[in-house]
């Protein structure tokens, strides 16, 4: 019984985590309907930022995160503006090329990290990295938990924005259709700039509170992009509870796989989950629900 | 581009000199796997750039070739040089099996659905030791010391391969491809099944792939998981090939090969041992700079955008 | 412009198929393929060095037999395709007369397969994967142990002083990992340990605790890891909060033995012991000597790959100097007939059980005591007497 209970809140707390990262790619895929594979890159640049903070100027993770939501924000309207928008002027064979684009990205982002910082592992060690919280014989990971916290609060926050203010209407309707959207006088391609940003905000604040519970090196993205990609898909494009919901799911599946498959084959119930929502739930659990 | 007869014959003289030419192994090393990668790059082709089913998981088909030809040589004991016969077919009845699962998808979610089987096989091979040897991979011994023997396979199953995909492009089958990728529906509505077209489209790419596969396994004679089912050195790198080489075209593939692999050993030797070493330790930035600049400027590859390159080259000149 | 460009890429191409360095004719020039960059950079790294700082003091001694030996580096990048490119390259246009180094298990084999058809003598130094030296090659020589053999010192003091009687394996599933864990657990059942679990994991994994609370279920005596450094960090410092407590926590050499073990995992990584192939306190001539004139020369610390390509490197220059002429087969033959002692050990290649021309050595135990990696067994080398049995609910407070 401790064993399955464990393995729950295992899954849990990480599927905070994993939230985290699927909200920023869900409305970037909601949006823009591009898969953004250089977004577990983009959460690599902003731990980084945060091991840097923390190592030179001993800023604690949980401030840095006013620093480097901000500072991928940037960075992604950037890439947003000058490489991703230009392409869906050109004419080509395959519509495929903005996600092409991302793994170009993706590739050049890691490469420069590599540079500066070399392949090594860096870690952030704070005094609570390592604190546990017992419910019984139940150990809670500390900084986890605080992830899982925050990540519900960022979800919040962007559903409220997404629903109440004027802007995040304006996101959602150049989500449905982009053409209706310019016609009712939004500005379309400032829109998907600004989503891209969010969306690499928001897996920037993934990446600042991954860094105490692991390492960093500058391949860490990959996996975390697939990741993010099972989350969208099983939460529904564009939807910020699928995408807590999807990362609570993803992470609980992946823990007891863990435990009852092989820890080896952990991450093949993700993809596995994933195929099966693709092929008979294409809507994801949004569908399920109403909003 | 309809190419000139005599330039054809050109090429093929110069193929079927060049070991002779250049007396290197080095060299000859370097355009086997560039042969090798024309295999896969016009596969790829086939199915991305004719049919418009994008594949992010051409490592399934090339993995799946390798295993079966190293399989023939830890289950069954038999040569591996069986797996050139064997490793197609096998990569076929897969290719089947993920059109089935996969071809209800469009587009970048039938893209995403390759990337999570790709990762799946390479998970599982990993973890069923018994059967794949999991990461101890399964190691031969090369039956010719010689490279030549390879290289002129790899030519002959290049030119098979282009060959083959040149009369279905010209045929009717090749005109249900375009229209299947120029819009899935109106074909349908047309009286295309889309289904048995694309089915048809993927088998003869994971035909090709899986030839290729096998043809790795007694060239290299050692494979693991990590190696043949790598989704950024296998299939992205299909991907790039056919992107840079120019998609939807005959010719792209085989000319991205040639420059993609040609360029990453530049780079990794640092242009021959002209340059430092740092310029070695950028080659897989100088790679993704590539890629963003070719996908921004020359979205249609070397040869599909090649009226663009000469129109910069003419102009020039009309000036100097 | 244009035309300027195309004769720039004319030149290029026509320095490129005849270029090579060019060193005086006095010289003997000796490949060395190393994960120069990609996930091992930091490994190829050391050993670089290592051959490098070797070099210096084999060349100011006089070189081999008055020549000057280079070594050329190739960059295998972690993948064995570019590892047989890379061997290819080192022998039919560089014209080495032998190969050395060999990370990765799988770049190993390939270079081995490469130079045992080209019959070049190759130095294996670090690639620890059996089968290697199983296949009979000739001309393939391996002067570290086999990952079967990291724990034989583990064996005398299992069965001298902790006499567990139930253990569980955790290894990382690549080539490393699963060797290691399959000839544990025959040790294990020759032994007369019970293994109760058997488990692999994916490197890189974020979140143990399925995994190690299953351990904990168990509850075995030992508990065996075999991990790369993160992973190794990652799974005490886990263990440590789900409160697992075997009577030890032995690893498998590799993540375990780091500096960065005890920087990372904090007070879980305090009472760990783990399998070493070799330590700078060892009674080896030279072995502290190279510890500290590396921490000098290069301001970091090296470990036991270091010390295998820093041996290596004097062993290639002993078998040049001994060797009739610089055929491939006259140099082969002078390897064979090594034997010498160097920082990392006694060198000399022996043939038993399945294997060929392997260099057999002892391994060793060490411990993290408050914080310091000590050796403690066997008990005529250790620097601190080990710690057993262990307070755990003491040593994580």
């Amino acid at each position: 019984m401790e064993i399955l209970v464990q393995t729950l809140v295992s899954g849990v707390l990480i599927g905070g985590i994993y939230a985290l990262i699927g909200i920023g790619m869900t409305l970037i895929m909601g949006v823009m309907k591009i898969i953004n594979l250089a977004h577990g890159q983009l959460m690599m640049v902003a731990m980084y930022i945060t091991f840097v903070l923390f190592e030179y100027f001993g800023l604690d993770p949980y401030f840095s995160l006013l620093v480097s939501m901000p500072a991928l924000f940037l960075l992604g309207i950037f890439l947003q503006k000058y490489l991703l928008n230009p392409l869906l002027k050109v004419d080509s064979i395959l519509p495929e090329n903005q996600v092409l684009m991302t793994v170009g990205i993706g590739m050049v982002l890691t490469e420069i990290i590599r540079f500066i910082f070399r392949s090594d592992y860096r870690s952030v060690k704070t005094a609570y990295s390592a604190t546990a919280l017992y419910i019984g014989p139940i150990s809670l990971n500390f900084p986890m938990v605080v992830a899982f916290g925050i990540a519900l609060l960022l979800t919040a926050a962007l559903f409220f924005f997404l629903l109440k203010t004027d802007l995040g209407k304006s996101v959602r309707a150049t989500a449905q259709n982009a053409d209706a959207a310019m016609i009712m006088g939004i500005n379309a391609h400032w829109i998907t700039v600004l989503t891209y940003g969010l969306g690499s905000g928001l897996v920037a604040a993934a990446g600042t509170l991954l860094l105490p519970i692991y390492y960093l090196f500058p391949d860490i993205g990959g996996p975390f992009t697939l990741k993010a990609f099972v989350i969208t898909m099983l939460g529904g494009m564009g939807s910020t509870i699928g995408a807590i919901l999807g990362g609570v799911v993803l992470g609980v599946a992946e823990s007891l796989g863990a435990t009852y498959i092989s820890m080896a084959l952990k991450d093949a119930v993700g993809l596995v989950i994933f195929l099966l929502v693709l092929i008979f739930l294409p809507g994801g659990l949004k569908t399920l629900t109403k909003v | 581009m309809r190419i000139n007869r005599w330039v054809l014959l050109g090429i093929v003289l110069f193929f079927l000199a060049f070991p002779v030419l250049v007396p290197s192994d080095y060299y000859r090393h370097i355009f086997i796997i560039a042969l090798m990668w024309v295999l896969i790059g016009s596969s790829w082709n086939l199915l991305a750039g004719f049919t418009g089913q994008v594949s992010f998981g051409h490592a399934i088909f090339f993995g799946t070739g390798a295993y079966t030809a190293g399989l023939c040589v830890t289950k069954l004991g038999i040569s591996a040089w069986w797996g050139i016969l064997l490793g197609g077919p096998v990569s076929t009845l897969v290719g089947l099996f993920i059109g089935w699962v996969c071809f209800r998808l469009r587009g970048p979610y039938f893209a995403l659905a390759t990337i999570a089987v790709g990762e799946i096989f390479r998970l599982v091979a990993i973890d069923w030791r018994s059967f794949t040897e999991g990461m101890e991979g399964i190691l031969i011994i090369q039956t010719f010391r010689s490279k030549l023997p390879y290289y002129y396979l790899g030519v002959a199953l290049a030119a098979l391969c282009m060959f083959a995909i040149h009369r279905v492009v010209y045929s009717k089958w090749g005109y249900y491809f375009v229209a299947i990728r120029e819009d899935q529906d109106a074909a349908e509505s047309m009286g295309i099944s889309a289904f048995r077209y694309k089915s048809l489209s993927l088998m003869i790419s994971s035909f090709f792939t899986g030839l290729a596969g096998a043809f790795y396994m007694n060239y290299m004679a050692f494979i693991d998981p990590h190696v043949v089912f790598n989704l950024h050195d296998i299939s992205i790198m299909a991907i790039l090939v056919g992107i840079i080489g120019g998609v939807g075209t005959i010719w792209g593939p085989p000319v991205g090969a040639f420059i993609m692999v040609f360029l990453q050993e530049t780079f990794r030797s640092s242009f021959f041992g002209l340059f430092p070493r740092w310029v070695s330790e950028s080659h897989v930035l100088a790679f993704g700079l590539l890629v963003i600049f070719v996908i921004r400027y020359l979205a249609n590859g070397v040869i599909g955008d090649w009226p663009k390159i000469r129109r910069l080259w003419t102009r020039e000149k009309a000036y100097s | 412009m244009k035309r300027i460009a195309t004769v720039c890429l004319a030149l290029c191409m026509a320095a490129a198929l005849s270029a090579g360095p060019t060193l005086a004719q006095d010289s003997i020039k000796v490949g060395i393929i190393l994960p120069l960059t990609g996930g091992q950079a930091a490994f190829g790294e050391i050993e670089k060095n290592s051959f490098e700082l070797a070099l210096e003091e084999i060349n100011a001694g006089g070189g081999v037999n008055g020549k000057r030996l280079y070594f050329i580096f190739e960059d295998d990048t972690g993948k064995p395709e570019v590892a047989r490119s890379a061997a290819e390259k080192l022998i039919t246009k560089d014209k080495v007369v032998m190969l050395g180094g060999g990370y990765g298990s799988s770049e190993t084999f390939a270079i081995a397969g490469v130079a045992q058809q080209n019959e070049m003598p190759f130095l294996v130094n670090t690639g620890s994967a059996d089968k290697i030296t199983e296949q009979n090659w000739n001309y393939v020589f391996r002067l570290n142990p086999a990952v079967s053999e990291y724990p034989s010192a583990l064996e005398s003091f299992l069965t001298e002083v902790v006499k567990p009687k139930t253990a569980a394996i955790l290894f990382e599933d690549s080539n490393f990992g699963s060797g290691g864990s399959k000839t544990f657990q025959e040790t294990c059942n020759r032994l007369g340990i019970k293994v109760l679990l058997n488990e692999g994991y994916s490197k890189g994994g974020v979140d143990f605790k399925p995994l190690l609370v299953k351990v904990k279920q168990a509850n075995p005596d030992l508990v065996y890891m075999i991990s790369y450094i993160m992973d190794a960090s990652l799974l005490m410092s886990q263990s440590r909060e789900l409160r697992l407590s075997p009577k030890v926590f032995v690893g498998g050499a590799a993540g375990f033995t780091l500096p960065e073990f005890p920087k990372n995992a904090g007070k879980a990584s305090e009472m760990v012991y783990s399998a070493t192939l070799w330590y700078q306190t060892l009674p080896y001539p030279g072995a502290m000597a190279y510890y500290d004139k590396y921490v000098k020369k290069f301001n970091k610390d090296t470990e036991y790959h270091g010390a295998e390509a820093y041996a290596a490197a004097f062993v290639i220059a002993d078998a040049l100097k001994r060797t009739k002429s610089l055929t491939p087969k006259d140099v082969r033959d002078s390897l064979a007939a090594t034997d010498m002692m160097t920082v990392f050990g006694p060198v000399k290649f022996i043939s038993y059980d399945k294997k060929t021309n392997q260099n057999k050595l002892p391994t060793y135990l060490v411990q993290w005591i408050d914080g310091k990696l000590e050796l403690v067994w066997p008990r005529n080398v250790a620097t601190k007497p080990f710690v057993f049995p262990i307070d755990w609910e003491k040593t994580w407070k």
